[in-house]
């Protein structure tokens, strides 16, 4: 009877994550049809709003970020470290921690640069760095001085190692990236002190527009990535929640 | 029919429709925002058209003292600028903008023959100002005009042709660069 029960609980959860897909399909739609509708701009002639840009990644400070797990310089990363768990006959990777540092620096095409502020944008750039722990595996010394930073473990309370997969994304100088944000007065300039108009100007999360999408893939190969992203997401959730509502029809005996 | 299978198809009907319906939805508001993007490009263009013509005069006042011979430039100059703020459609601004452009060329490559001239701080300024202004001109120009391609693509290809049709949109007019101010100005010495 639990079995069933822990089944139905699984169907239903399966059902809305199915619907959850369908409904994030439809704004990859949205996200889509923007970023096909505006053209990408030069950065030296860069007006307000929301714009598109394409250029090399310069960082605005001597005191550059380095990755948590890769120590490699950085003006972004993010990291993910997950174990592997298992409750009853299912196993499966939880997320213990994650997070993200990023500090602004300059995106240059060949016209100009101009200063970016990745704070609140969705990041898609490539994974740079995944270690998983396995047998006669050595956990490199910046994974480990990493959890010690943080206060984790990476072994159990009798003093085996658990299962541990680490993530790590970072954007470096010289990437190349395309951004889609909204350009603002830049309040690290006086008004009137620039030299040109891009110097008083910053690409930020806009207030009135939500899209801040950084990725470091070049506009066309983005727009193939999110078309299937969207079909799989719009299908594939409709797919699961219908099957799901059969098998739960099913339970109730009305199918 | 089973009430389990008539859920079912309800279901998939609900999934069908809200999609159909987003799509649709989603083409209208596509179509209004390209629609918006070519007025927002036009208005970007002339903040710039504006901030050249305003330091015309400047470079006109400080040139006209070295430039004996060249007056009819300079008379091209100011007619130009004067069609300019008189302006109403895009073609007239883009002729107006050609031409000042042209008068511009001219004058920067006839200033070579001018070492006083040259020497001149404020002209060398505003020679640097204009010349940075025209860049970022062609810049806008062609992100006017890929604004306008993308909405003139979008508005007769299917299905949006529909949607379009019904919102009465037709193809906007691109900003064209006369193929005299795309060649070279030539300069006797």
């Amino acid at each position: 009877m639990t079995d069933i029960i822990e089944m139905f609980i699984w169907t239903l959860g399966f059902f809305a994550t199915g619907v959850f897909l369908f409904w994030e399909g439809i704004k990859l739609l949205k996200q889509k049809r923007l970023i096909e509708n505006i053209p990408t701009s030069k950065i030296r002639s860069l007006a307000m709003g929301l714009v598109e840009i394409y250029g090399e990644v310069v960082p605005a400070y001597k005191e550059i970020l380095k990755s948590p797990f890769s120590n490699k310089d950085c003006v972004y990363y993010s990291y993910t470290i997950e174990e592997y768990r298992s409750s009853g006959k299912s196993s499966h990777w939880v997320t213990v921690e994650n997070g993200h540092n990023e500090q602004p620096f300059y995106l240059k095409d060949d016209t100009g640069g101009v200063l970016i502020d990745s704070k609140g944008a969705k990041v898609n750039v490539s994974r740079d760095f995944e270690f998983n722990t396995g047998f006669g595996k050595k956990t490199p010394d910046l994974v480990l001085n990493f959890l010690k930073s943080k206060g984790m473990s990476h072994k159990t309370l009798f003093g085996f190692g658990k299962t541990m997969r680490y993530k790590e994304h970072f954007i470096a100088p010289k990437d190349k990236l395309y951004i889609m944000g909204t350009a603002s007065d830049n309040p690290f300039v006086e008004d009137g002190t620039a030299k040109n108009n891009v110097e008083d100007i910053i690409i930020q999360k806009g207030k009135n527009e939500k899209m801040y999408y950084i990725s470091d893939k070049q506009e066309n190969a983005l727009l193939k990535e999110i078309k299937w992203k969207m079909l799989g997401f719009i299908f594939g959730g409709a797919l699961l929640s219908v099957v799901c509502l059969s098998i739960i029809l099913k339970y109730f005996d009305l199918l | 029919m089973a009430v389990g299978t008539i859920i079912i198809i309800l279901v998939v009907a609900v999934f069908v429709i809200f999609a159909i319906t987003a799509y649709i939805v989603g083409m209208f508001n596509s179509l209004i925002r390209l629609k918006n993007n070519i007025k927002k490009s036009w208005a970007n263009i002339n903040v710039l058209l504006k901030q050249r013509s305003d330091e015309l005069p400047k470079l006109i006042n400080s040139v006209k003292g070295y430039m004996k011979h060249e007056k009819g430039t300079l008379v091209e100059l100011t007619k130009a600028r004067t069609s300019m703020l008189n302006a109403k459609t895009i073609s007239q601004k883009a002729d107006a903008d050609n031409a000042i452009s042209s008068a511009l060329k001219t004058i920067f490559a006839v200033a070579e023959n001018y070492p006083n001239l040259k020497a001149n701080e404020n002209f060398m300024q505003l020679q640097n100002r204009i010349s940075g202004l025209e860049n970022e001109l062609a810049d806008r120009r062609e992100f006017y005009n890929d604004s306008v391609n993308t909405y003139n693509i979008r508005i007769h290809s299917f299905p949006d042709m529909i949607i379009a049709g019904r919102m009465k949109y037709t193809d906007e007019e691109m900003f064209k660069v006369s193929e005299e101010d795309t060649k070279d100005v030539e300069v006797n010495f």
